[in-house]
């Protein structure tokens, strides 16, 4: 049954956007709100508003029983989580479910079992999805060199109890590997009692790819292609494009059916994106995860694609089946997405709320803008600090580039510092211009000798 | 003791408070302090927590749910109609206002009662979590401002009380 009210329990650029996804489908919008968030954006457009409670999330956007008892009291037959928050909490479903709510997003149950890394990975692999390659226990320096052999240099041994870095060991050649066994083990033992090490091959140089997905729970799956996501600090992404030009096309059709094919072979039902590591030297893709939920960077696949990603789950949502086969999906050019932060680069990117005395976001051609902000809006301190999204497409990736360094250029932001700066500088960098990034690239490169100085 | 396996223990109490219906929970073990409630205004969990938690647990509760603080003490009435003088007390979140503890029983409060700050004025009920909402003041119930079984918002008014 098609959606005639859809609850939203969101807040910020995300939940502006599924409202204005939900008007263009004619469907009535009660958004749930936090005291911080009383006449933002998204619940000044909203056909209603709900206080839901305090600023603090876990009194608000991060109570499950709250937002379902919102949800129902206003009438709602659908709820979308959005990102963060709740959207990965399987618990959110099974109470909309218990009370009649369609949820925009996948089953519970696929949640609990994405959210699951070994058995997520035990999905891919029965699906033919390629993994890192790696090894079972290592059990001598003998077998760390047979096994590192096979797998091919550099390897990374790690202590199967292990984290935080401890008991791994880089090997780049069969000595390596065998005096890396006995000083992973050592230190596996001290670290966590369990000496027991095994093996990966470790890609220096990789890029975050991932695959946009939108099944309809029969097993039919599409894709709208990839994204490049390889700026990141701390695994966070701060610059994100579609498509992945350093990637053959060969290699960008294998990734694409392999994704398809998991979320296929798991009757994957609405939007979610499938995560690989890709290896440039090698050419490879090693899949990671998949997130169950709209993401982030949805627009650079929307700029490509021309199509509503929000629109088409909560039609799904409300039983539709998909609206688009794989032929009615053409790319077209190149779209680049800035996440724009309200975070004090230079001390440690420290996030600043507050008060935003000036707003002057560009305009033209191929610019589009996804943000709750506005002069005089408010930055309450109990959220992320993204302030928005700045995507713009182009003919090209030559010209996104183009059009992204002018955008930001034009962008004024007052009363709050912003990482527009660091976009600034990193569109301007050759390496990001010659298209040479990785995950590592924009802290071991460009913030390797302190802030760049462009604010 | 810290790492993953606390985390995990704290993830797999958290789901068992959840489905057990209890109302607060305090343990201590080791280094490790929790205290847990479906109270959101109980524990005042956002800040300073060592300290408020433990306050919050010291504090005595003879009150069959876990009563909210004071919502209304210092806040201005705002609301049009009553006079200069009141003090309203409000909803500390959304949820069902319940003027009884249970059907058919007598009101906690009606035009007239006399209330002291620990005085119970209400339920407040999100998918079957019950939660009382206490005066926060002395003073002479003037306005009931909210209709028994339905839904309210956080920071709705729910009562209007003239201090003395």
């Amino acid at each position: 049954m098609a959606v005639s009210r859809l609850f939203i329990a969101n807040r910020g650029e995300i939940a502006l956007r599924i409202v204005h996804a939900a008007q263009a489908l004619d469907i009535e919008t009660v958004v749930g709100i936090s005291e911080a968030d009383q006449g933002s954006a998204a619940a000044t457009l909203a056909d209603r508003a709900l206080l839901l409670g305090p600023g603090p999330a876990v009194h608000s956007y991060l109570d499950p029983r709250l937002v379902v008892h919102a949800a129902k009291a206003a009438g709602c037959d659908a709820l979308h989580p959005g990102y963060g928050f709740l959207s990965e909490r399987a618990i959110l479903p099974r109470l909309c479910a218990d009370h009649g709510i369609a949820f925009v997003g996948p089953e519970p149950d696929m949640i609990d079992a994405l959210g699951d890394k070994l058995r997520a990975r035990a999905m891919a692999k029965a699906a033919g999805v390629p993994l890192v390659p790696g090894s079972e226990e290592i059990a001598s320096a003998a077998d760390a060199r047979r096994e590192a052999d096979r797998i091919g240099y550099p390897v990374l041994l790690k202590a199967s109890a292990g984290g935080g870095g401890r008991g791994m060991v880089i090997a780049n050649n069969a000595e390596e590997a065998e005096a890396g066994f006995h000083k992973a083990s050592a230190e596996a033992l001290a670290a966590f009692n369990d000496g027991t090490l095994f093996m990966e091959r470790f890609v220096p140089e990789a890029r975050h790819v991932e695959v946009q997905l939108m099944g309809d729970g029969t097993g039919k799956v599409v894709h709208f292609g990839e994204r490049d996501c390889s700026v990141q600090r701390r695994y966070q992404k701060l610059v994100e494009e579609a498509p992945c030009t350093a990637m053959p096309d060969q290699v960008r059709r294998q990734l694409h059916e392999a994704a398809v094919a998991l979320a296929s072979s798991v009757r994957y039902s609405n939007a979610g994106t499938a995560e690989f590591l890709y290896d440039v030297k090698r050419e490879e893709v090693y899949f990671i995860e998949v997130n169950a939920r709209i993401q982030v960077e949805h627009p650079v696949s929307e700029m490509v694609t021309g199509f509503d990603l929000v629109a088409e789950q909560i039609r799904i949502a409300g039983g539709a089946a998909l609206s688009v086969s794989q032929d009615d999906i053409a790319l077209t050019g190149h779209a680049i997405e800035c996440r724009i932060n309200a975070e004090d680069v230079g001390k440690g990117f420290i996030p600043v709320p507050g008060r935003i005395t000036g707003w002057q976001p560009p305009q033209g051609e191929g610019i589009r803008l996804d943000s709750h902000m506005a002069q005089g809006a408010v930055i309450p301190p109990f959220y992320d600090s993204m302030i928005g999204k700045l995507i713009v497409h182009g003919k090209d990736r030559a010209e996104a580039v183009s059009r992204l360094t002018d955008a930001l250029d034009a962008f004024v932001v007052e009363g709050v510092p912003t990482t527009l700066g660091l976009h600034r500088a990193i569109v301007r960098h050759p390496d990001f211009i010659e298209n040479r990034i990785h995950t590592r690239w924009l802290e071991q490169v460009l913030l390797a000798d302190g802030v760049p100085a462009t604010e | 003791m810290s790492g993953p396996d606390t985390l995990r223990d704290i993830e797999t109490l958290i789901a068992e408070f959840q489905a057990s219906g209890l109302r607060e929970l305090h343990v201590r073990s080791g280094g490790v302090e929790i205290y847990l409630s479906n109270d959101a205004r109980a524990a005042g969990l956002d800040a300073a927590p060592v300290v408020r938690q433990a306050a919050a647990v010291a504090a005595p509760s003879a009150t069959p749910a876990a009563s909210a603080a004071a919502p209304a003490a210092a806040a201005p009435a705002a609301v049009a109609g009553l006079p200069d003088n009141v003090v309203i007390v409000r909803a500390p979140y959304l949820g069902t206002f319940y003027r009884s503890p249970k059907p058919g029983s007598p009101v906690y409060v009606d035009v007239g009662t006399v209330v002291t700050p620990e005085s119970d004025m209400c339920l407040v009920e999100v998918m079957k979590l019950f939660t009382a909402v206490r005066a926060g003041i002395s003073g002479t119930v003037h306005a009931i401002l909210a209709t028994d079984g339905q839904m309210v918002e956080a920071d709705q008014p729910l009562f209007a009380v003239i201090p003395g």
